[in-house]
């Protein structure tokens, strides 16, 4: 209670100076609170004094000779005089339908339209020097027709009109655009009038036609425009929220010589880089809460909604009354049952959309989007805090946080630009990718539990790693005085001190630097259409590369004593009684385990899919290989990695306890497949204690390739028709997880066996480790 | 004379360097101090007096030897050590957005002084430091002098028996000198045991009981000020410093018509 006293002390210390730094207001308060709405109301202006100007603008179009003037002002009065039939009509459609056509018109509203009043047509003084006119810029178009409307009449079947016009000239472009669409309209007119002239009516030249309606509402459709920007936007304030606290309470601490005072009070330095931490996310949290608070603001009052989405805003009473006696969107004759279907979709959208505005999407929107970012400040605080505990002066951090920002930037603008990409496999692993991704598709409804799972762990990973990091490099004295040697000699082999065990930020850097290695090699080389081989190939590369060799190799690099840390010791005598105990029960203890979880939380169907596959892959793979691949590599490799390197850093710093439960946790979340976690993690805790009491890696290691393997080939063989395994285990037959939770007699003396061999750890002495009195109390 | 509370024994610091060459900053440097004792630690820029001092405050971790501060060793039982000991440098910041009574509370708070004795403290520290004028002023405009007052009432909340106090009167005005010696002086007299180190000889003549002179991370000269007397045959500190550092030579054999008086180097 004492450390958390302190923690406290600092935190609240530190967020009362912070608070008082006006680059940190700055950043925090002023720019998304004024600058952002400002910069906001500006660019709709700016915006609709554009269109404005384009619309009011006079614009003159040179033509060679008297001919082309008429036959171009006739041109300009047809197009006038349709525009305003199709007004009329919308008009009466949007009395009628209310809602659905007003959405409709508002689509249009950011398209210049010109009437003919705006286009003078003038005819050129000397028809040779029109080229030079436009290239001047004295007019903004020329036109000329061939053959001259002049020398043959004005019913010339096949005419070319050439425009020209000016890219410099931004008016000369508008007045471009719209000649084009005019003569387009107008060419359609003349065809239908041909075609009416030869057949009666017009209609053959509308075999189909195709009315489009998305079932998607303008609020929907609005948030997904919104999905692609706002987590770009959100990254990017949060880490410009969370980079000046970072700096001043690190870099800057030690500038001002203050970070010397702090070190000889009588607090251990990991409760102080605990304080600093939790004021950076908080500032990170707060910036990102001031701004999506504000862009919701913006977006709700400014009117920008309708630019992204073209529906228009009314009050939500009308609409909802409105979308009461709605709607048909169609020309279809009504009462035939397709019309019928056409008109309840087109209630259902008009009330669906008036739903939506009622509540406000966004404001609905905000306060998940903002417990996704959590995790991303939680992790970026962390990197920041270590990145910046690197430097010895406030201009050098700043230097360092350059990288930093850029990659949390640079991620989200890529996932912003690919709304294709999806979380999935090695992504939901990808630091700052990942929870990008996750607040789309919060954005856009879509809840994933599997994905949430992934994202927050392997996220809270990378954190704690992080944090571990800051602490560790914190208190280093190379750190603490700019004239103390060089940090060089933190990273360097021959500078590092021997140790007998691995730090805590050691083991946890460790973890986390694999983590998405792991990830990224399983999920590229186990694809859909993996076979037993694919699967063996994967398993051997991350198992000896990653938790085997990278594991020792860095353990060997930071000086560390090997047998210490990876427990390289023989158990005694009742050691390897209690652990053959164990290994008696283990197997009907995980299935029975797996069964009750699987029991209590239903997997879903994809999950159940998948447990048919892997059971399925397991059914053709030959026995070599489920003992050797899948069984006594990972048994090896594992143990190494979780019960040898983590948990030896863990112990230290953590209580017995903790280190357990810690330990299960980072084994299960190594596992991809999310309905699989509690079930391994309890095996890992199963596997933390055992290492902890025995003192040796060994018992973990045969209990848990005894697990691996009997399990395995008790499944294989029942695949073969011999259920003999399966009976003598006391294991159910079938499928395991799609089976009702039931317990066998010869299961629950199998299991209580496993029980005994655990509490004979429990009360027995192991060796290195000195007894602990909170140990033998759970145990 | 009582037991020592302050105990370094053969302490050694060697620093890595990226050139792979060492530096032995402080070599085989042992004193101690009882209580109500100020020992002056007196050297050249560069002689390692600085690493000594954070050794044994255990800001750096020693390559050998021993440190015992109340019986604590700082390596091991940090905490313990630490609340023994107050701590000042010449280049101890403050922090400049909380005012001098702000700090005093973060550092209370963080010794961990019950929230009614910690009040009295700020109080009785304010009062005694002549404080008052600008305890609640921020920090970042205070003056040097103000500001090394608030850093001595700083490193004396806890009310810790051991001061380390490296430099604490460089750059200050006389005015502020004096009343930091005063003080020095005044807590030494309370029964503190006091580690100065400075450059001021004349001060550290007037107020210590104790010398350890210093050069190249070994102690040349050690004993009050009668002892360093008869070991280098001069009678002020200046002079006994120069002469037991074997600098005297330097220094003379420049000067024309000096005579040379420095042949009892001695070397421990």
């Amino acid at each position: 209670m004492k450390g958390y006293s302190r923690i406290w002390t600092v935190y609240r210390k530190e967020l009362v100076e912070t608070l008082r730094d006006r680059r940190t207001l700055m950043a925090m308060v002023f720019v998304p609170v004024i600058l952002y709405p400002i910069l906001m109301v500006v660019l709709m202006q700016a915006l609709s004094s554009e269109k404005g100007r384009q619309e009011e603008s006079e614009y003159t179009v040179v033509v060679p000779n008297e001919a082309h003037k008429r036959w171009l002002d006739s041109v300009l009065a047809r197009e006038d005089a349709a525009a305003i039939a199709e007004q009329k009509a919308m008009e009466a459609a949007a009395q009628s339908l209310g809602e659905a056509a007003a959405g409709a018109t508002g689509r249009a509203a950011f398209r210049t339209q010109l009437g003919s009043k705006q286009i003078h047509v003038v005819v050129a003084e000397n028809p040779g020097a029109i080229w030079d006119v436009i290239a001047a810029g004295m007019a903004h178009a020329a036109v000329i027709v061939r053959p001259d409307p002049g020398a043959d009449g004005v019913d010339h079947p096949n005419r070319v009109v050439q425009i020209l016009y000016s890219d410099t000239n931004p008016l000369s472009e508008v007045i471009y655009r719209q000649l084009n669409i005019i003569l387009a309209n107008e060419a359609e007119r003349i065809v239908r009038d041909r075609v009416t002239k030869l057949a009666g009516t017009s209609d053959v030249l509308s075999p189909i036609v195709t009315t489009n309606l998305s079932t998607t509402s303008p609020d929907k459709q609005f948030s997904k425009a919104l999905a692609l920007i706002v987590p770009f936007l959100l990254v990017t304030m949060t880490v410009t929220g969370a980079m000046y606290p970072a700096i001043d309470l690190t870099a800057g601490e030690r500038e001002r010589g203050t970070l010397e005072t702090l070190a000889v009070s009588p607090v251990p330095v990991g409760q102080i880089v605990a304080g600093k931490f939790g004021v950076i996310v908080t500032i990170a949290m707060v910036t990102t809460a001031l701004n999506l608070g504000s862009m919701t603001a913006v977006i709700q009052f400014s009117g920008i909604s309708q630019l992204l989405s073209g529906s228009t805003s009314a009050t939500a009473a009308i609409e909802e009354m409105e979308a009461e006696q709605t709607v048909r969107t169609e020309p279809v004759q009504p009462g035939t049952p397709a019309a019928l279907q056409l008109e309840n979709i087109g209630r259902r959208q008009a009330l669906e959309s008036a739903m939506n505005r009622r509540t406000g999407f966004v404001a609905t929107a905000a306060p998940i989007v903002l417990l996704a970012m959590i995790p991303f400040a939680v992790l970026f605080g962390g990197v920041m805090l270590a990145v910046c505990s690197f430097a010895k002066s406030f201009k050098e951090a700043q230097n360092y946080m350059m990288p930093v920002m850029m990659s949390a930037i640079v991620p989200a603008m890529v996932v912003s630009y690919m709304p294709t990409i999806e979380l999935q496999g090695p992504l939901m692993a990808t630091p700052v990718a990942n929870v990008v991704l996750l607040m789309r598709e919060l954005f856009l409804g879509n809840f994933r539990i599997e994905a949430v799972v992934i994202v927050l762990l392997s996220t809270c990973l990378y954190a704690a790693a992080a944090v571990a990091l800051a602490t560790r490099i914190y208190g280093n004295e190379a750190v603490l005085f700019n004239d103390v040697g060089s940090y060089k000699t933190l990273l360097l082999r021959r500078f590092i001190h021997p140790q007998s065990l691995p730090s805590a930020a050691f083991a946890l850097l460790t973890l986390a630097l694999i983590f998405p290695v792991y990830f990224f090699v399983q999920s590229s080389m186990v694809g859909a259409g993996s076979d037993w081989m694919d699967v063996c190939q994967a398993l051997s590369t991350t198992q000896i590369g990653l938790f085997f060799g990278a594991v020792v190799f860095l353990a060997w690099y930071a000086k560390l004593d090997l047998r210490e840390t990876f427990s390289l010791r023989t158990p005694t005598a009742i050691h390897v009684v209690a652990t053959l105990l164990v290994i008696v029960g283990v197997v009907p203890f995980s299935a029975t385990m797996q069964q009750f979880l699987y029991a209590t939380f239903r997997p879903t169907q994809q999950m159940e899919e998948m447990s048919r596959q892997m059971g399925a892959l397991m059914g053709e793979t030959p026995f070599w290989a489920i003992i050797l691949v899948f069984s006594f590599l990972p048994a090896v490799c594992e143990e190494f990695a979780f019960r040898g390197l983590l948990l030896a850093g863990l112990k230290r710093s953590f209580g017995a306890w903790r280190t357990i439960i810690v330990v299960g946790l980072i084994f299960g979340a190594f596992h991809i497949y999310v309905h699989k976690i509690p079930p391994i993690a309890i095996m890992g805790m199963v596997l933390a204690y055992v290492c902890l009491r025995t003192g040796s890696i060994w018992p973990g290691v045969l209990i848990h390739f005894v697990n691996n393997s009997l399990g395995a080939v008790a499944e294989n063989w029942a695949g073969s028709g011999d259920h003999r395994l399966m009976d003598l285990l006391g294991l159910p037959t079938g499928e395991l997880e799609t089976l009702d939770y039931s317990v066998s007699g010869r299961t629950m003396i199998l299991i209580a066996v496993f029980v005994v061999g655990l509490v004979l750890m429990g009360m027995t002495r192991g060796a290195g480790h000195p007894r602990d009195p909170e140990e033998t109390r759970a145990a | 004379m009582p037991e020592p509370i302050v105990e370094v024994h053969d302490l050694r610091k060697i620093f890595p360097t990226t050139t792979g060459e060492e530096k032995r900053a402080v070599d085989g440097v042992s004193f101690e101090v009882a209580p109500g004792r100020i020992y002056g630690l007196l050297g050249p820029n560069g002689a390692g007096k600085t690493t000594t001092l954070r050794m044994i405050a255990g800001l750096l971790t020693p390559t050998g030897g021993r440190v015992r501060l109340n019986g604590h060793d700082p390596q091991v039982d940090r905490e313990s050590a630490k609340r023994s000991l107050g701590y000042l440098t010449a280049s101890t910041g403050l922090y400049e957005r909380l005012s001098p009574r702000e700090v005093l509370n973060y550092f209370g708070e963080l010794i961990g002084l019950e929230a009614a004795h910690r009040k009295k403290r700020i109080e009785d520290l304010i009062h005694w430091l002549d404080m008052s004028a600008f305890a609640d002023l921020r920090c970042g405009g205070l003056s040097t002098g103000q500001k090394q007052r608030t850093n001595i009432a700083r490193a004396l909340m806890g009310d810790p028996p051991i001061l380390i106090m490296d430099e604490p009167t460089l750059g200050l005005d006389v005015l502020t000198n004096r009343v930091v010696l005063d003080f020095i002086r005044a807590e030494g007299a309370r029964g503190k045991a006091i580690i100065l180190s400075t450059h001021y000889l004349d001060d550290a003549e007037a107020i210590c009981n104790e010398f350890g002179l210093i050069h190249d991370g070994r102690i040349v000269g050690r004993g009050d000020l009668a002892a360093l007397r008869a070991q280098s045959g001069r009678t002020r500190l200046s002079e006994i410093f120069l002469a037991l550092c074997g600098e005297d030579q330097h220094v003379l054999s420049g000067v024309p018509g000096a005579t040379d008086h420095s042949s009892t180097r001695e070397v421990e």
